[in-house]
């Protein structure tokens, strides 16, 4: 197929062609965040002579990036640790306690799932204006875990049915309750698929930037990614300073994709298949 | 169980209903009153909302091609050409990254007198105004939002493979057939849901995940040529203050995606029936 083994090396040239497009923007952007202005205007493409990391502590300070940082860590950490918590119980319940009106609740969360938030975040907006939670950190998260629950749901859901009934039932016999069984037996089990949906979660509340914007208005309380809007206009003639604070802010989703990157794609194509 | 119950009612289908009803009554003056289709009426006659819903028809016309080359990468990969393990990891990097750091890095590398042009007055083209010109832009967003994405439709493609039957393929390499005709006889049909489902998420990631794109890439512009129905949303909602308008539109997004969608899951049947 393909040709035998020149077809392959065919095909592999066009894909080092698109690969080193997808890597090279970040890799340009990383080398003119180091850059002087100067370096900038005469070769943008030539690697620097002396990298200059004021422009990251400059960047960092500028923007009030820490405090951003600040705020965006606080949300998402309470908003993943809110997601799993509801999303393995809720998806405990449906994969194995049988109740009435299971298959309802179920059918409820996938189509909340194809709900998309554009849809909503008018109404939204204004349920969490009337209940004072607007520019409020527990307005923001509960709509990141409004947003991203259906999802974790659904994962947890299809992840606990593949757990065997009869342990469940086993602490049921031993004289457990459906909350003890989940609370010692089902949470620490589901460990793995957790951290695969935890990381994605964690991922879409922390790149978002549309309901940042929508629920956070005011200054103080901008998530990073609303901070990176306003990074243009504000170093609009220094271009090596700009990419500095684009590369400030890719760098935590960085790391954690170096780190899980398994992780991450378990959790897309767990969705994906049991789609 | 009952948090999940309560959230996805309280945040998720309650603003739904909330907001189709919204979208029968009037802003400003006329807030809360009924209007009958007053809103749709106005949407229509807004030539700024007809651009936004041309656009929607560019980007259904696109969708094939933002399908077929992850399918294309991933079948390669598949076929293990020299070095798939690498290419695997740097075409998904990308989808880890948040719009908004992707928009920045593209603004950066799209400008007039940026490094792409650069590039190409090197082999001999004139410099193409990306994010200044009205022809040009919309296809200038899409082509990054197709960048950042490709890599989550491919993974999603690859998990497929994973259950597709590999004595087809070896059957297939045994008979000698050549690789568009092993695409079109054993890999489209074995593959048939997973690529019903790659389609679904690409329609509905272009069309409610390219806030973060246009927001800092275009503003809408130039010309208002790059608006898409959910910037339009955001615009009356946030800007304008015209919510009653911005749900109406919002209540169109959905019904547009529907049908997209209907129509969608209606050709592959029939396609299906063919094969």
């Amino acid at each position: 197929m393909a040709g035998g083994r020149w077809g392959r090396w065919v095909v592999a040239v066009p894909m080092a062609g698109l690969a080193l497009a997808t890597a090279y923007p970040l890799v340009f952007t990383a080398n003119v965040a180091v850059k002087s202005r100067r370096e900038y205007v005469l070769d943008r493409f030539a690697p620097t002579g002396s990298p200059r990391w004021d422009n990251l502590a400059e960047a960092w300070a500028g923007v009030g990036t820490s405090r951003y940082f600040l705020n965006s860590t606080v949300v998402v950490a309470c908003s993943v640790a809110l997601l799993l918590l509801f999303g393995s119980m809720a998806g405990f319940a449906l994969a194995r306690l049988r109740f009435r009106g299971s298959s309802v609740l179920y059918l409820g969360c996938l189509a909340a799932l194809f709900i998309p938030f554009q849809v909503i975040m008018v109404p939204l907006t204004r349920v969490l204006a009337d209940t004072g939670l607007v520019d409020t950190y527990p307005g923001l998260v509960l709509a990141y875990v409004a947003q991203f629950l259906p999802f974790t749901v659904f994962l947890m859901t299809s992840y606990y049915s593949t757990v065997p009934a009869e342990i469940v039932d086993a602490a049921r016999v031993d004289g457990s309750t459906a909350l003890g069984a989940y609370w010692r037996i089902m949470l620490p089990m589901g460990a793995p698929a957790l951290l695969s949906v935890g990381v994605l979660d964690a991922l879409f509340c922390w790149n978002d930037v549309l309901i940042a914007l929508l629920v956070m208005p005011s200054a103080d309380h901008r998530t990073l990614m609303v901070g990176v809007t306003s990074l243009r206009g504000q170093y609009s003639d220094d271009v090596p300073v700009f990419a500095s604070g684009v590369l400030v802010a890719a760098v935590p989703v960085l790391v954690v994709y170096l780190l899980l990157q398994r992780r991450i794609a378990d959790g897309v194509t767990a969705g994906a298949t049991r789609g | 169980m009952a948090p999940t119950v309560l959230i996805v009612v309280a945040l998720r289908l309650w603003p739904l209903a909330l907001g189709v009803n919204f979208s029968f009554t009037g802003d400003g003056d006329l807030n809360g009153t009924p209007v009958g289709l007053d809103n749709y009426a106005t949407l229509l006659g807004d030539p700024l909302f007809r651009t936004a819903l041309g656009n929607v028809g560019l980007l259904v016309l696109l969708l094939p091609v933002a399908v077929a080359i992850p399918g294309l990468l991933a079948t390669a990969i598949h076929l293990r050409v020299p070095g798939h393990r690498v290419y695997r990891a740097v075409y998904f990097f990308p989808a880890v990254l948040s719009p908004v750091i992707v928009g920045a890095i593209f603004t950066l590398l799209l400008g007039y007198d940026g490094p792409l042009n650069d590039l190409l007055g090197v082999v001999g083209l004139g410099p193409v105004d990306w994010l200044g010109d009205p022809d040009v832009a919309i296809f200038a967003v899409v082509g990054v939002h197709v960048w950042a994405t490709f890599g989550m439709a491919l993974v999603v493609f690859l998990a497929g493979f994973s259950t597709l039957d590999p004595s087809l393929l070896d059957a297939a390499r045994v008979d000698g057939a050549s690789l568009p005709q092993t695409l079109r006889h054993v890999i489209v049909p074995g593959l048939a849901r997973t690529i019903q489902f790659v389609f679904a998420t690409t329609m509905i990631g272009m069309l409610t995940s390219m806030f973060g794109l246009l927001f800092v890439m275009t503003g809408g512009g130039p010309e208002a040529s790059t608006y898409l129905p959910e910037y339009y949303i955001w615009v009356q909602q946030g800007q304008l203050d015209r919510p009653a308008l911005a749900s109406a539109a919002s209540t169109a997004l959905f019904l547009v995606m529907l049908l997209v969608g209907l129509a969608q899951v209606g050709v592959l049947r029939r396609a299906g029936r063919e094969g």
